[in-house]
């Protein structure tokens, strides 16, 4: 019932169902009444993230059938809010934006494009399903902009099991044992332990963590927002501290890094058996088990980054996907509607269905698969920090993931020295 | 002989074609002069859907795209009037700079290692046309290959494992060689140049073979009477008399080169650091990834006047002929 409930519409859809229910009708077949037309969502999701939105918008349409869903499919290679941009400078007309980017989120209520959904928030009650930290997450100031339908671990290493066990070792529970585990490995006869995929951005990812263990999550919040300048001694140390994981030899040569992205480094780990750890989102669970046919807990898994000991052992990295309403969509009924039915356990049983697990409270976390309850749990149980490089202005994250490949050329203290005060000069241009 | 060479070299087939009436306009030879767009206003009733077409796409967009290099458009904020601020900001922008280089280091390699070889292949298969007309097909072949088709085959074969074609080629004299050809700063750009070359080659062996073939079989034959040796005829006839080819392979290529962005985006990204960043490649990133429109605008244009400065030379020789 509270899927219809928005804006003018409010009072005939309470009178609508209070007939229904004396009628006896279910509130989802109100729902059904009550919301019509086209919904058009901007999609620019490929793969199987693109499968799951079909399947979760035929499942609306079936339990909405007055609602016929499109995309409007923006398609591109790396990151998508180029095209995005110039489908909505091109005056494409959505409903509903699907984003991942906080900066993006902030750069589209600048523009007038997305609109506040507090009053919606409050009206359909979703704080019974999403949490205040969630809320929080799709917050500009005081008002709520995205609703997170999705989320995932950023500071989980993926490995294969049976890597571990031949080297006769078990997940690394603490920084040295993982710095110890990289003789072993290799002893094993596997390459390079850890993958660092530098060609484009993969390489952040260590950083980042490295940032919110050595430093804690509010020093990366206020670099985020460069309340603190690059150059403070809480980001140095975490540099010093990949440097210290660089000096253990845990990884590949410096142009091997530079020269791999993601996906290759995924294929030396899982297919080729040249790397042991990968530290990456769980979009990894879908290339593992549908790309390389593995067995979720079985044949991989996922344990959460080792404990540093400095006091920040709780944090992890997250990201997580959201939906923005805009403000010139032709059918924000159907687009709120749409918002409840995401945090619904219908479609969080669709999510959980290809690995993606949902913060809403009527998701069923044992539908998830194994790595994807390691993961769940581990970020329950974590103080969490939004990954830094969808929060830094595109200019300023450009130069920071180049930098951080000069560090990885030459991890030197001098070079440290070099790579901060270039990304902080390019940060005093870029707020 | 020559002149028709010279005269004739956008036709492959026919280096001499004024002579022999392919390209004149019948009747303008009796007029004593060429035949020009204003004598009949159908002239211009034809062209008109052209011209009209050519307004939409190619006419407005190169406008609108200098109009938005005057402003400041930065992701989806209002635009702000800046005059020649980016263009200033632009020449100002190591990064820039650092981009021109590397554009003038990757559009002389690419040219000049495509046209010399592909050259070098036309006169070769000049002394066997029927026998080496696979190979040219082959080698041709390439030049229509989607330039992102072709880089993801370069990823395989410069992949930075022994797996790599390359690294396993010179592993087999240098066992668990593995170099990470597009990881390294030293090799990264020559990698680039040497794939977008490998694509590049046909052209060049398509325009210098039709050259060679234009010469006249009796300037060939007269050599080789008067005792000529391959090399020789090689060297003064067949080389000299196929430079109108040459010419235009260099001026395609050099063009191709300087506007070059769909290898280097699947292969490099234009790193590592910034190394293979070309302008195509620097506008792109400015525009698309940081979406800095007016700024990527004002590269934009830079590159447009690149490729003038390229081109009006070559077309002004080109047409030199016509009155």
């Amino acid at each position: 019932m509270k899927n219809g409930l928005f804006g003018l519409r409010r009072p005939a859809i309470v009178g609508a169902a209070s007939a229904a229910l004396l009628l006896g009708t279910s509130p989802a077949a109100l729902q059904a009444q009550e919301v019509s037309g086209e919904l058009i969502i901007l999609q620019w999701l490929g793969g199987t993230e693109a499968e799951l939105w079909a399947d979760l918008q035929a499942a609306f349409m079936e339990a909405n059938p007055g609602v016929t869903v499109r995309e409007l499919v923006v398609t591109g290679v790396g990151d998508m809010r180029g095209a995005m941009r110039t489908a909505l400078l091109g005056g494409e007309t959505v409903d509903i934006i699907i984003n991942t980017w906080p900066a993006f989120r902030a750069e589209l209520a600048d523009a007038g494009i997305i609109q506040p959904i507090d009053d919606a928030w409050t009206e359909n009650d979703w704080s019974t399903q999403l949490s205040d930290s969630w809320r929080t997450l799709g917050a500009i100031g005081d008002d709520t902009y995205g609703l997170t339908y999705t989320y995932g671990n950023r500071s989980g290493i993926w490995y294969k099991t049976e890597h571990l066990e031949n080297a006769g070792i078990e997940p690394p529970q603490t920084w040295d044992a993982l710095i110890a585990s990289f003789d072993t490995l290799k002893a094993a006869g596997h390459e390079a332990p850890f993958a660092v995929p530098a060609q484009f951005w993969a390489h952040s990812e260590l950083f980042e963590t490295l940032l919110i263990r050595t430093s804690g999550v509010e020093t990366a919040t206020a670099l985020a927002a460069h309340d603190i300048p690059w150059t403070d001694p809480a980001v140095r140390a975490a540099l010093e501290k990949y440097a210290e994981l660089l000096a253990a030899g845990c990884c590949a040569s410096a142009s091997t890094m530079l020269a791999s992205d993601w996906d290759a480094e995924a294929d030396q780990l899982f297919l080729a058996d040249n790397r042991n750890y990968l530290l990456i989102g769980m979009w990894m669970n879908t290339r593992a088990r549908n790309d390389y046919g593995l067995s979720e807990g079985e044949d991989y898994s996922m344990f959460q980054f080792p404990a540093l000991g400095l006091g920040h052992d709780d944090t992890s990295m997250v990201d997580s996907k959201e939906l923005n309403l805009t403000t010139n969509g032709n059918n924000p009924e159907a687009a709120i509607a749409f918002f409840d039915f995401m945090l619904s356990a219908e479609a969080s049983e669709i999510q959980a269905g290809y690995g993606f697990a949902s913060p809403s409270s009527e998701a069923d976390t044992s539908l998830l698969g194994p790595v994807q309850q390691i993961s769940t749990a581990a970020v329950a149980e974590s103080q969490v920090q939004f990954v830094l490089g969808d929060l830094l202005p595109g200019d300023l994250v450009d130069e920071y993931r180049v930098q951080l490949q000069r560090f990885l050329q030459d991890p030197s203290d001098a070079m440290i020295d070099s790579v901060l005060e270039a990304i902080e000069a390019k940060a005093q241009v870029s707020y | 002989m020559s002149n028709g060479v010279v005269n004739g070299e956008t036709a492959p087939s026919g280096p001499t074609s004024t002579a022999r009436g392919g390209r004149a306009i019948p009747g303008a030879a009796h007029e004593g002069r060429l035949w020009r767009l204003s004598d009949t206003p159908a002239a211009w009733l034809l062209i008109l859907p052209v011209l009209v077409f050519f307004s939409i796409s190619v006419v407005y967009p190169l406008a609108e795209t200098i109009r938005l290099s005057f402003f400041d458009i930065r992701g989806l904020s209002a635009p702000r009037y800046v005059g020649l601020g980016n263009y200033i900001a632009l020449f100002a922008d190591p990064l820039f700079r650092n981009t021109i280089v590397t554009a003038l280091i990757f559009t002389l390699g690419v040219t000049a290692i495509s046209v010399s070889i592909g050259w070098g292949l036309a006169m070769l298969s000049a002394f066997a046309p029927a026998q080496t007309m696979p190979f040219r097909m082959m080698v041709f072949a390439a030049f229509g290959i989607s330039e992102t088709v072709s880089a993801y085959m370069w990823i395989m074969i410069l992949r930075p494992d022994q797996a790599g074609l390359l690294n396993s080629i010179i592993g087999i004299f240098n066992p668990g060689f593995a170099h990470a050809w597009l990881g390294d700063q030293n090799t990264a750009l020559w990698a680039l140049i040497i794939a977008a070359s490998w694509s590049a080659v046909g052209l060049p062996l398509l325009l210098c073979f039709a050259a060679v073939q234009a010469i006249p079989k009796s300037v060939l034959e007269a050599a080789y009477m008067d005792g000529a040796r391959p090399t020789s005829i090689m060297r003064h006839i067949m080389m000299p008399l196929s430079l109108p080819g040459v010419r235009v392979a260099i001026f395609i290529n050099l063009l191709n080169a300087l506007r070059a962005f769909d290898i280097i985006f699947v292969l490099t990204g234009g790193g590592p650091v910034r190394s293979t960043e070309t302008i195509g490649y620097f506008m792109y990133r400015e525009s698309m990834t940081q979406f800095k429109l007016g700024y990527g605008a004002a590269a934009t244009v830079v590159l447009l006047i690149a490729v003038l400065v390229v081109s009006i030379p070559a077309i002004l020789q080109r047409t030199a002929g016509a009155k």
